[in-house]
């Protein structure tokens, strides 16, 4: 079985973001990435796959120098080998633009079995899983908690909303986008790390995968017109006193609201 | 020449401050203090599977075959966790020693284990660096000095005694036991366990004082007063800038240091002494302007700045306090037992001696 693992590196949860001087996106200069937190589900889930029994763990990401280190985690923690789709023509790609790139390294990599993240941290559209299902013509399911994975087939559990549940078979091949907490992810070993850098990495540019023009800041479908931190809330009480007349304030305006 | 560390050395530091940050947060090292053993044999056999202990194991016995300079980054993250697991000894002195040794059965009967997990091995200073072992109640092997000889020793075989330690992650003992010729397993050079003791309790102290620095910025950043935050006043931003300027010089120190004693140089005695004292005195500094920014807050049990301002301490005091190496260093330079350059320095004129 081949089982292709779509990662993207975001930035790390804890770096602090400023805005681009255009306000269409962050200034990505001196952050610090990590692999989308969904996105390590999915390699998680390839992994266990792969100590089943015999699978090959296909990795690919899209973007700058900086995601070879995204790349060589992914290989650290045991994936075969991975594809680096680096090209500046790539850069701003919508949703859309992101999913024909992956569609076409899936065309090219015929996996059995897809494994994405169900969105990405900075993004969150949530949008190319399904996408990357449709272009390649395969039946997909997103918000999944729990997959059972056969030789020819894969039953999940999904999310829904007011909590209920869903249970889904697919035939393989197919896309399975995996909800935050599906399992377990493990750590990479020192051994792996090692062992890593002996691993290939397919370097890839749009042109290679058939996508020239296609992709990319010039073929955007959605446009973000620009992102901002939202003013602070107006309407905030400063409570006064000492602390015995603060709490008894607090209290006060807790039993107003009918909390207590 | 290259003097920086490698991508790779520095996706195994990353790897392994990734590993101790979800699974051996602070909560974590407090719960062990409430343990008997103040040890956890699950969390040691984690450990092992991303390959901890096994880092200087040859690849022969299952282990990652590297050297000092790998091992120090890791060593480093080590402290910064405040980890409360036995890496110094079973990892950076034990396993080298067991090689150092030659003893094929000795080895074959231990490293693999400890690569996988499944050993934990103390070993004695020596009474010129302290009468205690650390960590013998879940020691599987003691490697113990005598006389000029180390001796293997069963655990079952000796009789400990707990002795009182400042840092509740310290677990100290004076161990009874005869040395026999059926415990003598070879020769060493005391001085390079000695070394290898040294050089991870600098690597270690690194952390600790990056940890200590760091808590103290976030402290001093969020904690207000005349309506502005504390870090934004002279007296303490100053202060926590001294603690990063000491903390960074020991760094270049102590990477000489574990440069020395992977290439086993002839100056390496001298570079581990300067590289202890100095990560000691750094991370001592740091604990102590910690204490200072916190203010009374720093004191309290529930705040956590005390885990590592007590490891700071501990360090400092094992594989030779700061007035042991200090006395070492001046021996060094007093007697000429070293020549100049293993200073850095060379007199003007003066011919280079050969390099190791």
């Amino acid at each position: 079985m081949k089982v292709l693992v779509c990662l993207k590196q975001v930035p790390h949860s804890d770096a602090r973001l400023d805005i681009r001087d255009d306000g269409a996106w962050i200034k990505d200069d001196g952050v610090k990435f990590e692999i989308n937190s969904y996105d390590t589900y999915a390699l998680e889930q390839a992994l266990r796959v792969k100590d089943a029994g015999e699978a090959e763990v296909v990795v690919v990401s899209i973007g700058p120098d900086r995601v070879t280190q995204a790349l060589r985690t992914a290989l650290g923690m045991g994936a075969d080998r991975a594809v680096h789709v680096n090209d500046p023509e790539a850069e701003g790609s919508d949703p859309l633009g992101v999913a024909k790139i992956l569609a076409a390294v899936a065309a090219e990599e015929s996996p059995d079995l897809i494994l994405t993240g169900f969105m990405s941290e900075d993004g969150n559209f949530a949008a190319v899983p399904p996408m990357v299902a449709r272009l390649q013509g395969i039946p997909s399911a997103t918000a999944v908690v729990q997959c059972e994975i056969s030789d020819s087939s894969v039953r999940v559990e999904r999310e829904l909303e007011g909590g209920a549940m869903e249970v889904v078979d697919l035939e393989m091949p197919c896309l399975i986008a995996l909800q935050t907490g599906a399992n377990q992810v493990r750590y990479a070993s020192l051994k792996g790390i090692m062992q890593a850098k002996k691993k290939p990495v397919d370097a890839k540019t749009v042109a290679d995968l058939g996508l020239a023009g296609q992709v990319g800041a010039s073929a955007v479908k959605v446009v973000i017109e620009k992102i901002y931190r939202p003013d602070k809330g107006e309407g905030a009480e400063m409570l006064e006193g000492s602390t015995g007349e603060v709490v008894s304030q607090l209290v006060g305006k807790i039993k107003e609201l009918g909390l207590l | 020449m290259e003097f920086l560390f490698s991508e790779d050395q520095r996706m195994l530091q990353k790897t392994v401050r990734d590993f101790l940050e979800g699974e051996c947060p602070v909560e974590a090292v407090r719960a062990r203090w409430e343990t008997e053993s103040g040890r956890s044999l699950e969390f040691w056999k984690k450990l092992a599977e991303i390959g901890v202990p096994g880092l200087l194991v040859p690849e022969a016995h299952g282990g990652l075959g590297m050297d000092e300079l790998d091992l120090v980054l890791v060593l480093e993250e080590c402290g910064r966790a405040a980890l409360p697991e036995p890496v110094i000894a079973t990892a950076a002195v034990a396993v080298p020693l067991l090689c150092e040794l030659g003893d094929t059965e000795l080895q074959e009967a231990w490293l693999p284990r400890i690569a996988a997990g499944d050993a934990i091995v103390a070993v004695g200073a020596g009474s010129s660096i302290s009468p205690f072992v650390a960590d013998a109640h879940v020691a599987d092997l003691l490697l113990l000095p005598d006389g000029g000889a180390i001796h293997a020793v069963d655990p079952a075989a000796v009789s400990l005694t707990a002795q009182p330690a400042n840092d509740p992650s310290q677990k100290l003992f004076t161990v009874d036991w005869t040395p026999g010729p059926g415990t003598r397993v070879g020769t060493a050079d005391d001085a390079a366990s000695i070394d290898r003791g040294a050089l991870a309790c600098a690597a270690q102290q690194l952390g600790v004082g990056d940890r200590l620095i760091e808590m103290s910025v976030a402290y001093a950043t969020q904690r207000k007063q005349f309506g502005v935050p504390i870090g934004s006043f002279q007296a303490v931003k100053h202060q926590l800038a001294n603690c990063a300027v000491k903390v960074e010089y020991a760094r270049s120190l102590v990477y000489r240091a574990a440069h020395s004693v992977a290439r086993a140089t002839r100056c390496r005695s001298v570079d581990v002494s300067m590289a202890k004292a100095q990560a000691s005195q750094a991370a001592v500094f740091a604990a102590k302007t910690a204490l200072q920014v916190h203010g009374a807050i720093g004191y309290t049990w529930e705040q956590d700045l005390h885990v590592w301002m007590r490891r700071a301490w501990s360090l400092e005091r094992a594989w030779g306090s700061s007035t042991w190496h200090r006395r070492r260093i001046a021996d060094a330079v007093i007697d000429g037992a070293l020549p100049a350059e293993s200073f850095g320095y060379s007199a003007p004129g003066a011919p280079r001696a050969a390099p190791a």
